[in-house]
């Protein structure tokens, strides 16, 4: 069995990168407090408004906007619902994975007058890095990709330091796990929340745009196929620390970039689709008792109110 | 009597509400969209129960939607989230694709084996996540979904390997006849024995949670789970039996669909009905009776959606934001009413949220 180890890495990274910005907003939302299983909604409507946007203007980057918009606007949905009006986070969370699959669907048949797919709009291209796209073996594939990748992977170190080394991240954290504790020190829960939620759909808002303008270059009907589900996966996997989730992300990019590359009778493509959800239980269940999971993720707060 | 009956009027409030608020949302976006809503919501009724095709159209979907809530709501009683309706779905459906076209029983006696193995199937892959919460701490919310991924792929490589029916659309061969649940009749089109299985499943449910001692250990766990330590329950028994029979009866729902609706299992094999279940159990206030009218309300929605795309060519997934509008304003708490204290009386949803580190 011979793989191409260029074209095996260059995949890994390009099929890994929409984990990556989908997995990034999650931890995000965790650290902050707030469980989040839209990510898989969120990312398909923002995919959505990117082709949308582009297939508009006719340019790409206006495309990049609208989905980073819609992003924030349904991120803020669920901030609404569940801290202001007290609805359960994992019902608003499911609620905006259907919301997103209906919503896109009618929208599709409104606008492009066909069910399925969009026609082909203007997308990202590649943006090779001169010279160093030539180094062998590894220059195509980390230096011929599109800007995403680079954008996600410096994400990810700007959020574990933005977490682990900033004031700000530090009161992301107490939100998540002492919220009363960062209310008491005279900081308001709630802005705390609000803010990094929003921020979340910023992320997801790449995710999207990079999956349907720049990995492809139309919208098709649930396009996400899971994806932010996977994400999710890479946040528990990646025990809720940014670098870890990067590591994560990656390793389930490997594992999709495989999934093309093994021959059938090796092995039968259908279990690797597996892999992902089979390691993150297998995580949980080794790391559950001594759980890193932010203390208070999915407890609502109500400032002022009591808390055992 | 009396009190039963405003006690359920009042339980009904916030789902109807909830209702209200999604039909107004969808006329909105029917207006923009440049239809009458009147005209549509007439085709919508229409559609749904507008005459014996149309009530056998919302009555088969709700067939399989019935038992996915009820799949959510004994589990919520436990104090447990059960969103791996999709994956128990599936184990209770390809297992009644394997059984119902090998098995050969006399009578009866076919379909019932087929209908416990499901059940059983199902059983096996929502106790799972019981005993990895229960054991090993880990949430059942995140087992469940990542269960859901892989009991569909392991279904659906059984399908096109050892299950493969070689015929034109890839999927298993068509199930013996004499393993099929049968039309009802009536008139209704669509309508197989399968209905019966969900509502009698519904009082069974209803039996267990309110009739028996381990329906009220379920029930106690849920409300506390300090409070079930501390009278001797096991927390590892409890959550196996709420998760546990949760799947079962998204299995059955599975084998349903496979023996009365389908009579095989195709791939790709997508279904939403895990989830929409969790749509059923909050319209039905989380009461496996209350499910029955959660699950037509959904059927309806969705054969009246389909009317409504054939008449006025709006798409049939306007069914789908009405449906994620009632999730997403069936739980606000403060949305209907005043804002208020925190209630003092325990609910499953409260709960949940606490259970996240217990």
């Amino acid at each position: 069995m011979i793989v191409d180890l260029t074209e095996l890495l260059s995949s890994t990274l390009r099929f890994g990168t929409p984990i990556l910005f989908v997995a990034l907003a999650g931890l995000l939302c965790e650290r902050v407090g707030i469980v989040n299983i839209g990510l898989e909604g969120m990312m398909l409507i923002s995919a959505f408004f990117a082709v949308l946007g582009s297939y508009l203007s006719g340019s790409a980057w206006v495309g990049l906007g609208l989905a980073i918009v819609a992003g924030i606007l349904v991120a803020l949905l669920h901030a609404v619902a569940t801290i202001r009006f007290g609805a359960n986070q994992i019902i608003s969370g499911i609620a905006i994975n259907m919301l997103a699959l209906g919503a896109t669907g009618y929208l599709l048949v409104q606008i492009y007058g066909t069910p399925g797919s969009t026609p082909q709009v203007t997308g990202f291209s590649a943006t090779p890095i001169p010279f160093l796209r030539d180094i062998p073996f590894i220059g195509p594939a980390l230096f011929g990709q599109s800007w995403f990748v680079w954008v996600a992977v410096l994400l990810a170190i700007a959020i574990w330091f933005l977490l682990s080394r900033t004031t700000i991240g530090l009161r992301i954290r107490a939100s998540g796990e002492q919220p009363q504790v960062l209310e008491a020190s005279g900081i308001a829960v709630l802005p705390v929340r609000y803010i990094t939620i929003a921020v979340s759909g910023v992320l997801c808002g790449l995710g999207g745009a990079y999956l349907s303008l720049s990995m492809l270059n139309n919208f098709s009907e649930n396009m996400t196929a899971g994806r932010g589900f996977i994400a999710l996966a890479a946040v528990i996997f990646g025990g809720w620390k940014a670098p870890r989730v990067l590591g994560a992300a990656l390793f389930f990019g490997f594992a999709t970039a495989m999934i093309i590359r093994v021959p059938q009778d090796v092995l039968d493509p259908q279990l690797l689709h597996i892999v992902p959800y089979v390691v993150t239980i297998i995580a949980l269940v080794m790391f559950g008792r001594g759980s890193t999971a932010p203390a208070s993720v999915g407890v609502p707060y109500r400032p002022g109110a009591q808390h055992s | 009597m009396n009190a039963k009956l405003s006690a359920i009027r009042s339980a009904a409030l916030a789902p109807a509400l909830a209702l209200v608020v999604s039909l107004i949302i969808g006329a909105i976006i029917m207006l923009i969209s440049g239809v009458n809503p009147l005209t549509a919501y007439e085709s919508l009724l229409r559609g749904s129960f507008g005459s014996a095709s149309a009530l056998g159209k919302t009555l088969s979907n709700a067939t399989p939607l019935i038992l996915t809530g009820i799949a959510v709501a004994f589990a919520f009683r436990g104090g447990l989230f059960n969103i791996g309706g999709d994956g128990q779905f599936a184990a209770g459906a390809v297992t009644a694709a394997w059984l119902g076209v090998s098995l050969n029983l006399p009578g009866l006696l076919g379909p019932i084996t087929v209908l416990v193995a499901a059940a059983l199937a199902g059983a096996t892959v929502g106790a799972l996540a019981g005993v990895l919460k229960a054991r090993f701490r880990a949430h059942e919310v995140v087992v469940t979904i990542m269960l859901n991924f892989i009991v569909v792929n392991i279904a659906m490589w059984l399908l096109m390997h050892p299950l493969d029916g070689f015929t034109q659309v890839p999927g298993s061969a068509q199930i013996r006849p004499e393993n099929a649940l049968a039309p009802l009749g009536f008139g209704l089109p669509g309508v197989h024995l399968g209905l019966v299985v969900a509502i009698v499943a519904a009082i069974a449910a209803t039996i267990f949670l309110w009739r028996t001692p381990n329906g009220l250990e379920l029930r106690v766990t849920g409300i506390s789970v300090k409070a079930a330590k501390y009278s001797g329950v096991n927390g590892t028994v409890a959550a196996m039996i709420a998760l546990g029979g949760g799947g079962a009866f998204a299995g059955l729902a599975g084998a349903g669909e496979v023996l009365g609706t389908y009579g095989n299992m195709t791939v790709p094999f997508v279904t939403n009905l895990g989830f929409l279940g969790i749509g059923v159990a909050l319209l039905g206030r989380n009461h496996p009776l209350g499910c029955i009218v959660g699950g037509i309300v959904l059927g309806a929605l969705s054969a009246g959606g389909q009317r409504m795309q054939f008449d006025l060519g709006i798409s049939a997934h306007l069914a789908e934001i009405l449906v994620a509008v009632v999730l997403i304003f069936i739980t606000m708490e403060t949305a209907f009413t005043r804002r208020r204290k925190v209630r003092a009386s325990p609910s499953p949803l409260n709960s949940i949220e606490a259970s996240n580190d217990r």
